[in-house]
């Protein structure tokens, strides 16, 4: 059994990221296990995406703890590429 | 240049101007995220004139490798967080353990993608298949490569781990692989939903 300085060290917050980064794969891939399609659907996945890489972003590639316009680099990359593939699925949506 | 940060833990109040590792890495990777933001959008705005075929196609990809895949990288990244971790309290062995953890879990990606490819090219799929399966095999062979260049990286970064080479006040080098690797994790990130779920 841990001791409570050891759990404290191995429970770190990466750690707790981790295992939501891990949680959120998981329902993206029951969504595709499931084929379940529609707009708010695809939707709701890119959104699932933008957030995973957010936390990558912040808490593993330590931006959380940078000030300035690298704090944002990880951001401004999520949002151009989210936003691009919206527009074309809304619009896939409809033709 | 050392971040202050360890971990999400500030170890103290002044936030660095500039992310962790080397600046020059950072520049490589917004080079390679733009390159795979136009693969993206590429891919999305195709898609749009070709729906049926890119949901009858992505139906045949195998999405339970793709969830092995992405689990195998998120691990990977933890366990170079925790090598970082590791670096910036000093600990060499430690830092070079969780760095080899990590590749191990690149290597798992390589052969389950590697099981992939050589399912589809045993079915004749190739670049001239289909639209879709240009774009899947391209996209994915791409982000392959870029895994493979983590791994490398990681190795150089762990066999100096091995012998001593970073201390608390010197592990930019660990950083810097690290920036990279998690680069690598973020692609993949967007890469999966987009072209093995979203229809």
């Amino acid at each position: 059994m841990m001791t409570s300085a050891a759990s404290k060290r191995f429970l770190r917050p990466c750690t707790w990221v981790y295992a939501a980064l891990i949680a959120l794969t998981c329902v993206t891939w029951l969504i595709g296990r499931l084929q379940l399609s529609g707009l708010s659907t695809a939707l709701l996945v890119l959104a699932l995406a933008l957030l995973k890489g957010h936390l990558i972003g912040d808490w593993f590639m330590g931006l959380r703890a940078v000030r300035g316009l690298w704090r944002w680099a990880i951001v401004i990359w999520l949002i151009v590429p989210g936003a691009l593939i919206t527009l074309a699925f809304v619009l896939s949506y409809g033709n | 240049m050392n971040a202050t940060d360890t971990d999400g833990q500030r170890s103290n109040e002044v936030a660095s101007a500039y992310p962790p590792g080397d600046l020059a890495i950072w520049i490589f990777i917004l080079a390679e995220l733009l390159v795979f933001a136009v693969f993206f959008a590429a891919y999305a705005f195709t898609r749009m004139n070709h729906v049926e075929l890119f949901n009858q196609y992505q139906a045949t990809l195998n999405r339970d490798a793709a969830l092995i895949n992405t689990i195998a990288l998120l691990t990977a990244s933890y366990f170079v967080v925790r090598g970082v971790v590791a670096a910036r309290e000093g600990d060499n062995a430690l830092c070079a353990r969780w760095t080899w953890a990590a590749i191990a879990m690149g290597a798992v990606f390589l052969v389950v993608k590697s099981a992939e490819y050589a399912h589809h090219f045993e079915a004749g799929i190739n670049l001239r298949t289909n639209t879709f399966y240009m774009f899947y095999l391209s996209l994915t062979f791409f982000h392959f490569l870029h895994v493979i260049l983590g791994m490398v990286i990681l190795a150089a970064v762990a066999l100096k781990a091995q012998r001593g080479g970073y201390s608390s006040a010197d592990h930019t080098g660990v950083e810097t692989g690290a920036s990279y690797w998690h680069m690598v994790d973020l692609v993949w990130l967007v890469l999966f939903p987009l072209v093995y779920v979203m229809r």
